[in-house]
């Protein structure tokens, strides 16, 4: 009988141990709360572009690109008083993603790409999965030390973001400064594009491959079908990731901020701001 | 292992003539011996597949360039698709050598044949790899039905005939592995005591999914599932998908690897939960 | 117990079912396979596997139904008690196979579907799909590797039987070798269970597999085992010719209307759509009005391997015929032959519904093979019954022990004590040819009803007190010094050979070696071609003493293997050529135009073969058991009274 068969060797260290729980805990990070948090992340900077359809009729002599600018400031303005969840959020946030990139960095190391001999569709997709977690590791840090741990020696300008200023600052940190384009503001803004496409392509591919991990989809008819949604998704968040970021590319940092400061901030941003380089971008 | 029956006889008056095709064939002399190529030329008759070209060459061991040399060695059985012996990976693409046929590999004049072994799995010699590891992850997850014995006990469980359809599929599994040679999760390991928590593959997976649809397979669904959690289980597969596409038996490899991976979701809330 | 063994060499359907059975009864078992035993040549079978069941059995059919028509099918040269014990154990058998998974096809009731096949009147084949001897197969090893996982059988994959090692008559091990690192080692057991299959490399190209080359058998016939009824060769009809073997194409494409034919011209070299259909030669159609193209399986046989040998109007001059499909609609085709037109499709390129198939005979099969015994069970009529009349009541019912007894030690023992023959290897059940379907039934009745034989004769015999691992060493290394020795003296040859010179290539030996006896020794055999058959043997032999080998590498070296192979096959080859000249009748598949009758006089007996120790083959007759059933002409009810067993029922029969 099954009694009778060898017992499985010891399993070593906990890596193993809990092999099971943390791939699956690796797979729902991924979703929750990484997943949820970037659909809402990019679906508030997005408003950058269609946020004065979110003001509803407030302040009418706005334009429409101002208008976002202003919805958008108060979205930013409004998570920013949430201190004490805010925090939380954050904490969760951050615990997660480095459990999943740290996590997702030794999966991908054990696998060896073959995408050379063997082209199909879904082993891209394997090697592109990968691809776009290192580069989503790379450009979160980024992202997340420059304009939220203040890191600002990282930014070309060295503007400082703002949550009063959430427009403005971040087309400031983007484009290389308060006055507009630099050269190294082109390779941030370069690296932003690169880096929100590949984390929404990671994200909508991860969530076709977790249908299959957690044995939603079985049939190869429903992960076709799955795909299809995921494609969708994943083109509904690439788009509202591209528009936040045209959104800050076309605005300039000053005359936003004068929009912001007009809808409620309570001082400029000028101290801040004042020895950021002024020159104009060609 | 091959015998090498005899090359094909010379046809009278056949309709077309032979063509010279060039085998490009990746050597080793054995383990730990590093790899070297070799070229053949051989003539090749219409509907000449592999396994015939390699047999041409068995028994005249000449190189391209005109030097004797050892007949290449091979792994081969059947020579219709059924057993799985003679897989290597031919022009890039792993498969049977006995299904490719030369007029589909080289269609065009002055095509190169290249052979390699698979590459998953340590050389013996040659193209002959040893695929051990490979019925080792079959006893891993408890492929079988535990019957009571070999004595008359009366009849098995009734089926409908849809699920018998469903498990046939699943049962024409030849243990080629081809889906271990495109599999970029599954790699080399020479060392047997690793075997049992590195990737265990597809079609080992797949078996795990027939034997627990068997209503007696199911009595052992726990400790299959239990080895599937482990490490080097179903969890490490990446969703590639390539092997699917290249079994040649069409098994849906991926919709058993979705399939086992629902099984050990449940297995695991129903253990959390009962202990 | 512990300190006894057993060794079963082969791990096809009859090996790993007797591997099963022993090691179940607490025998540990050494399992030898040149490959692994999953890739055994059983996963070629098709067809499926016959058993009475209780549909037939409402109908009138019986067990006894169905050991008549293998005794008739057979043309009465089997001894009639093992096959009435395994027709009788069958059902049970398909049982077991369902409890071990094996996904036979179901009605929609959720019962096992049964086909029909030649030689009955009745629905008695299971089957699986068009793959039933994978499907069993795969069973059997997931048995068996259960047993493996428990420590109860350990195998040895990619290691060649050499010699079995007898000391004082008894078989007491085995000398076998690692075709990897090329060790040779000696092994002890208290029971040898060889479990090889057939010989169709012999013919150079069949429908086997590349491994069954014979050589095992052939190892133990040089050794002193007697070899039965070698002459009995299957040759299946339609074949698909390739470069590398010969496939089988199911008779169900001629059943369709499939028709045959060839140019009416030698050597016409246009394309078959091209040819008018006055310039088509339908020979079996224009020999046969009233059957056409779905003559029984021997005529449609003799009659294309006629077309092309004898009249030289195969189709490009070669050993093929057309058989043509591509008058049926395509649709139809691809609804009702589908999974045979893909395999066409696979292997040839063509597209058998827009192209005619080309297609030859191809040796199948071999009914005779290691010579065994038995203990009768207790039926014993006063006097042999006349054959049975379909689906009236059976003389007996199908309780166990009436053909065979269960148990008894000697069942399929060769004539050396402790060496035991399963399946295709042994000659016990099918006489001079075998029924569709009725192949995998015997492997599997060998293994687990003689298995248990292997265990008794362990416990009550010989073995008992005197156990194999407790014998000096001396045979044991004498064994594996000989073979050391021949290894070396094949290896040694490389030096200063031309690998390439036709006259010492093996390769070049083994292909003449198969051109030859499926020229002399296949469809039709006439006694001046036997002898010079003989005679070429005989200078093979000779040019095999000079053979030269292309490779001396002492690490898994194929030619090497190859090589010693075909010198073990020349003998055996003999054995089948001095059976056929010996039998100057025609009986099932062994056909004489010298001798086109049956002789049951003289020759209803079983040829068995002998070789003494200087490799010189002597054949004598010995009298068989037919104690059952009489004989009667076997014409399946037709005038025409050389109607084969194998396709009274031609369309349905095969997937």
């Amino acid at each position: 009988m099954s009694a009778a068969s060898p017992p499985p060797a010891p399993p070593r260290g906990a890596l193993e141990r809990h092999h099971f729980l943390l791939r699956r805990l690796h797979s729902l990070t991924g979703i929750v709360p990484i997943g949820v948090f970037l659909v809402a992340h990019l679906v508030t900077n997005s408003s950058l572009i269609w946020g004065k359809a979110g003001l509803r009729g407030a302040h009418p002599e706005l334009g429409w690109l101002d208008g976002g600018i202003a919805y958008f400031a108060e979205e930013v303005r409004w998570i920013n008083t949430q201190v004490p969840h805010l925090l939380l959020v954050e904490i969760v946030l951050w615990v997660s993603i480095a459990f999943h990139a740290g996590l997702g960095v030794l999966y991908a190391r054990s696998g060896r790409n073959n995408v050379a001999r063997y082209a199909y569709g879904g082993n891209r997709r394997y090697a592109a999965q990968r691809l776009t977690g290192y580069v989503a590791i790379a450009f979160i840090f980024y992202h997340v030390a420059t304009l939220r741990w203040g890191w600002t020696f990282l930014v070309p300008g060295g503007t400082h973001w703002s949550a009063e200023f959430a427009g403005s600052t971040l087309a400031a940190a983007i484009k290389g400064g308060q006055a507009g384009w630099t050269l190294m503001g082109v390779g941030v803004a370069l690296l932003y594009f690169v880096g929100v496409s590949a984390t929404v392509f990671h994200f909508a591919n991860g969530l076709w491959t977790a249908a299959i991990t957690w044995g939603l989809t079985i049939s190869t008819g429903a992960q076709r079908r799955w795909g299809y949604a995921c494609l969708a998704m994943g083109a509904a968040l690439m788009l509202a990731g591209w528009s936040s970021l045209a959104g800050a590319l076309m605005m300039d940092p000053a005359s936003a901020a004068r929009v912001e400061a007009m809808v409620g901030a309570p001082a400029g941003p000028g101290a801040r701001q004042a020895d950021a380089p002024t020159h104009v971008a060609p | 292992m091959a015998y090498a029956p005899p090359p094909s006889v010379p046809r009278r008056g056949a309709a077309t003539p032979d063509r010279g095709v060039v085998f490009r064939i990746r050597r080793c002399d054995g383990p730990g011996k590093p790899s070297y190529w070799q070229e053949f030329e051989v003539a090749v008759p219409r509907n000449a597949n592999v396994i015939s070209c390699l047999q041409q060459i068995a028994a005249n061991p000449v190189t391209a360039g005109g030097a004797r040399t050892t007949p290449v060695v091979w792994d081969a059985g059947c020579l219709e698709e059924v057993c799985g012996a003679c897989t290597m990976v031919i022009n890039g693409r792993v498969r049977q050598s006995c299904s490719c046929l030369i007029d589909e590999c080289a269609p065009r004049e002055g095509d190169v044949v290249t052979l390699e072994p698979m590459g998953k799995f340590p050389v013996v010699r040659d193209l002959w790899v040893d695929r051990s590891r490979l019925f080792h992850g079959l006893a891993r997850v408890r492929a079988w039905v535990p019957i009571d014995g070999t004595y008359d006990l009366g009849s098995g469980p009734r089926e409908g005939p849809a699920t018998q359809a469903e498990r046939y599929v699943l049962s024409t599994c030849m243990s080629c592995g081809c889906c271990l040679e495109a599999c970029p999760q599954f790699n080399l390991e020479p060392d047997e005591g690793r075997w049992e928590t590195a990737f265990i593959g597809a079609h080992a997976i797949s078996q795990a999914r027939l034997f627990n649809e068997h209503p007696t397979g199911s009595q052992i669904k726990g400790e299959r599932l239990d080895a599937l959690m482990g490490p080097g289980g179903v969890s490490d597969c990446g969703n590639a998908q390539n092997c699917v596409k290249v079994c040649p038996k069409g098994i849906p490899l991926t919709e058993s690897i979705a399939a086992v991976g629902r099984s050990v979701i449940l297995h695991a809330i129903a253990r959390f939960f009962r202990g | 117990m512990s300190q006894h063994r057993v060794i079963v060499v082969g791990g096809g359907l009859a090996g790993l079912a007797a591997a099963a059975r022993v090691a179940e009864a607490g025998l540990p078992v050494d399992l030898f396979s040149v490959v692994p035993v999953k890739r055994s040549h059983s996963v070629c079978a098709q067809g499926g596997i016959n058993a009475c069941n209780d549909v037939a059995r409402q109908q009138g059919y019986s067990e006894y139904e169905h050991f008549d028509e293998t005794i008739y099918g057979g043309d009465f040269l089997a001894d009639q008690h093992p096959v009435l014990e395994m027709t009788n154990t069958a059902p049970r058998i398909i049982d077991l196979l369902d409890r071990m998974g094996v996904p036979f096809n179901r009605t929609h009731e959720g019962y096992r579907d049964l086909r029909l096949f030649g030689g009955s009147l009745f629905k008695r084949t299971h089957f699986a799909g068009a793959t039933t001897g994978q499907q069993l197969i795969y069973a059997l090893d997931e048995q068996v590797r259960r047993c493996e996982s428990e420590g109860k059988v350990a195998k040895y994959e990619f290691w060649e039987f050499l010699r079995p090692v007898v000391r004082e008559g008894r078989c007491v091990g085995i000398v076998a070798q690692d075709m990897r690192t090329m060790q040779v080692r000696a092994f002890r057991a208290d029971a040898v269970v060889m479990a090889t299959g057939g010989c169709g490399m012999v013919f150079g190209k069949s429908t086997n597999s590349v491994i069954c080359t014979g050589a095992a058998a052939a190892r133990c016939y040089r050794d002193g085992v007697w070899y039965a009824n070698p002459e009995m060769i299957q040759v299946h009809p339609t074949a698909i010719p390739g470069a590398d073997k010969l496939r089988l194409m199911s008779e169900s494409a001629r059943g369709e209307g499939g028709r045959v034919w060839v140019p009416r011209r030698p050597l016409d070299e246009r394309a078959p759509r091209d040819i008018p259909e006055s310039e088509r030669f339908y020979f079996l159609e224009e020999k046969y009005p009233a059957y056409g193209n779905i003559v029984p399986r021997d005529i449609a046989t003799r009659e294309i391997f006629d077309i092309c040998v004898n009249q030289g109007l195969g189709v490009n001059g070669g050993n093929q015929v057309y058989l043509d499909l591509t008058h049926k609609d395509p649709e139809v085709l691809s609804r009702k032959l589908g999974g045979i037109l893909e395999i066409y499709e696979k292997f040839v390129g063509d597209d058998p519904r827009s192209t005619p198939m080309k297609i030859f005979p191809a040796v199948h099969y071999s009914m005779g093979g290691l010579w065994t015994q038995f203990t009768r069970g207790s039926y014993a009529p006063a006097t042999p019954l006349p054959k049975h009349r379909s689906a009236s009541p059976p003389p007996i019912d199908a309780r166990p022990g009436q053909g065979m007894l269960p148990g008894a030690p000697n069942n399929m023992m060769t004539n050396v004590p402790g060496l035991y023959a399963f399946g295709e290897v042994n000659y016990a059940y099918h006489g001079a040819n075998r029924l569709g379907a009725n192949a995998l039934l015997s492997c599997i009745f060998d293994g687990l009803f003689c298995g248990a034989s292997v265990v008794n004769f362990i416990r009550n015999d010989a073995p008992a007190g005197n156990p194999a691992a407790d014998l000096p060493p001396a045979e044991f290394d004498a064994g594996e010094k000989r073979e050391r020795e021949r290894m070396n003296a094949l290896l040694g040859t490389v030096a200063d050979g031309r690998p390439d010179e036709p006259a010492t290539n093996p390769y070049a030996i083994g292909k003449e070696l198969g051109d030859e006896m499926t020229a002399a020794c296949t469809v039709v055999r006439t006694g001046p071609r036997l002898e010079q058959c003989l005679r070429r043997l005989g200078e093979l032999g000779e040019r095999f003493a000079r053979v030269k080998l292309a490779d001396a590498a002492a690490w898994s070296n194929q030619s090497f293997a190859y090589a010693r192979a075909i010198g073990d096959m020349l003998v055996l080859a003999q054995a089948i050529a001095r059976g056929a000249l010996e039998r100057r009748e025609s009986r099932g598949a062994h056909y004489r135009t010298d001798f086109p009758d049956r002789d049951d006089a003289t020759f209803m007996k079983a040829t068995v073969a002998r070789c003494d120790a200087r490799g010189v083959t002597s054949v004598a007759l010995d009298p068989i058991d037919a104690s059952l059933i009489q004989p009667t002409a076997r014409t399946y009810g037709k005038k025409d009274d050389r109607k084969d067993p194998g396709k009274a029922a031609p369309a349905a029969a095969r997937a």
